[in-house]
């Protein structure tokens, strides 16, 4: 499914996601300054989160207590190398049952999850954004 | 005189693994794992890894207390970052540091990495002046962007912070769009000093009094860059001077208004840097500038304490030494720690 939303209408945009998912492992797809940060701190927020969601590209993940769970935020961007991945464990995270919200999944495509939700984030000409939600079987 | 009080200080937070021996203030020895460990004990550098802290932890402890010129029976208590940081990372510090502390029989000392880098200010240096409670301390890196009040050694306050990107990612992020290298901020800051910076402008973002967003901005140089190479293709290479000279002007400008907000909010006039970011030419000259023109007092301390290093982890050991204030053999490490 797509779904175009303005920054106005993120609340939305994060319900969408999280209706049109199945299980609790998210890729998200898409150039810097898309807003995938901006759509998982709502996304975060939704689940139960509510202090500060700040970028993970230095920390490569920030963990969030949501409810009754855990949540994982990635962001991949800064790697060169999917060893470096293992190298920080993120085996463990991903199959740990909680959630886990990956930024820039494309560099480490060997090595992700079989079941997995990819949710593609372009920014049109007007400044919307438009998703597209592929959900895992 | 005092008696020697000795602590080795380990940091293994994210990339880098380091450890530092003090001794009453001064520090003695100040390793990180680097190159040139590896190459004198024939290994691989590898780029980011938690696993490498493994490999290197030995090592760097080791040079730590060669170049201290003490053994490690002469410590007084181990000080290792229990957090904020990557889990896999703070956890091969903190091993080591438990085995040790109980190996040597002596106190273990836990240390929050974010209260560190405000700390760092402590330790002895020549030509150094020490910050006076009350302070302002403006933490910035590549993970971090923080406005603290500092009333004590161990009584501080976030009282701003970012709510997306850090300003050091602000850096590297806009290096990234202008073609530059990842991570670009050095470059940046380069090139700046040789542009205008009132060539261009950007809008700055307005969240809370205190509070940083850079994320928009990152987009708004996005923006400016597709639509200037639209209609020239090698605007970016004409004009890299003046844009990083303008992108530089304009975060550090954003920075400089926030301390004005937090000297004025709290009356404290008295203001020290710390992180990676406060190599930047920009932001050390604003604050000189303030010293001259608003009567601030600033504190930056020497490069080598801004990074991500163990004489900070040391310097608030030796700091919970003097008090007392131990660890339990229990303690975990926390990926997420406030102060």
């Amino acid at each position: 499914m797509t779904y175009t939303y303005d920054l106005s209408h993120l609340p939305e945009a994060a319900k969408a996601v999280l209706t049109g998912i199945s299980g609790k492992t998210l890729l998200f797809y898409g150039d810097m300054g898309a807003g995938k940060t901006t759509l998982i701190k709502e996304i975060a927020k939704q689940l139960g989160y509510n202090d500060i969601v700040s970028s993970p590209t230095f920390s490569l993940v920030n963990e969030y207590d949501v409810q009754n769970d855990k949540l994982y935020h990635f962001d991949f961007y800064r790697i060169n190398d999917e060893k470096e991945a293992l190298d920080i464990g993120v085996e463990e995270y991903f199959y740990s049952d909680h959630w886990n919200l990956i930024e820039w999944p494309e560099k480490i495509s060997n090595i992700l999850p079989n079941r997995k939700n990819e949710i593609i984030v372009t920014q049109n000409i007007d400044g919307t954004r438009t998703l597209k939600i592929n959900a895992c079987e | 005189m005092n008696e020697p009080i000795y602590i080795l200080g380990i940091e293994s937070s994210c990339d880098d693994t380091a450890a530092a021996v003090i001794l009453n203030g001064r520090i003695l020895s100040n390793v990180v794992a680097s190159q040139k460990i590896h190459e004198e004990y024939g290994g691989v550098v590898p780029e980011l890894a938690s696993r490498a802290h493994q490999q290197n932890i030995v090592p760097v402890v080791d040079q730590a207390l060669t170049k201290a010129g003490i053994s490690k029976r002469q410590l007084s208590a181990v000080a290792f970052t229990r957090g904020p940081g990557l889990m896999g990372a703070l956890l091969v510090g903190s091993s080591f540091a438990k085995s040790l502390a109980m190996g040597l029989d002596i106190p273990l000392i836990e240390v929050n990495h974010m209260q560190a880098h405000i700390l760092a200010h402590f330790i002895e240096e020549k030509n150094q002046s020490k910050p006076n409670f009350p302070f302002i301390a403006l933490t910035i890196s590549g993970g971090h962007t923080q406005i603290v009040k500092v009333s004590d050694y161990f009584k501080m306050e976030i009282i701003g912070q970012t709510i997306d990107d850090a300003v050091g990612e602000a850096f590297d992020k806009s290096a990234k769009i202008l073609g530059l290298p990842y991570p670009g901020g050095p470059l940046i800051d380069q090139y700046a000093q040789k542009g205008n910076p009132k060539a261009y402008s950007f809008t700055k973002p307005k969240v809370g009094d205190l509070d940083f967003s850079f994320s928009g901005l990152k987009t708004a140089i996005l923006y400016f860059v597709q639509n200037n190479t639209k209609t020239n293709p090698n605007f970016i290479k004409e004009n890299m001077e003046d844009i990083c000279a303008s992108i530089q002007f304009t975060i550090v400008d954003y920075l400089m208004d926030k301390l004005k907000n937090a000297v004025q909010e709290t009356g404290i006039k008295e203001v020290a840097i710390g992180g990676g970011v406060s190599a930047n030419s920009g932001i050390r000259n604003a604050l000189k500038n303030a010293e001259k023109n608003l009567g601030w007092k600033t504190h930056i301390p020497k490069f080598e304490y801004c990074t991500d290093n163990a004489a900070m982890i040391a310097i608030v050991g030796e700091l919970k030494y003097r008090q007392k204030d131990f660890s339990e053999m229990n303690v975990s490490s926390k990926a997420r720690m406030t102060f």
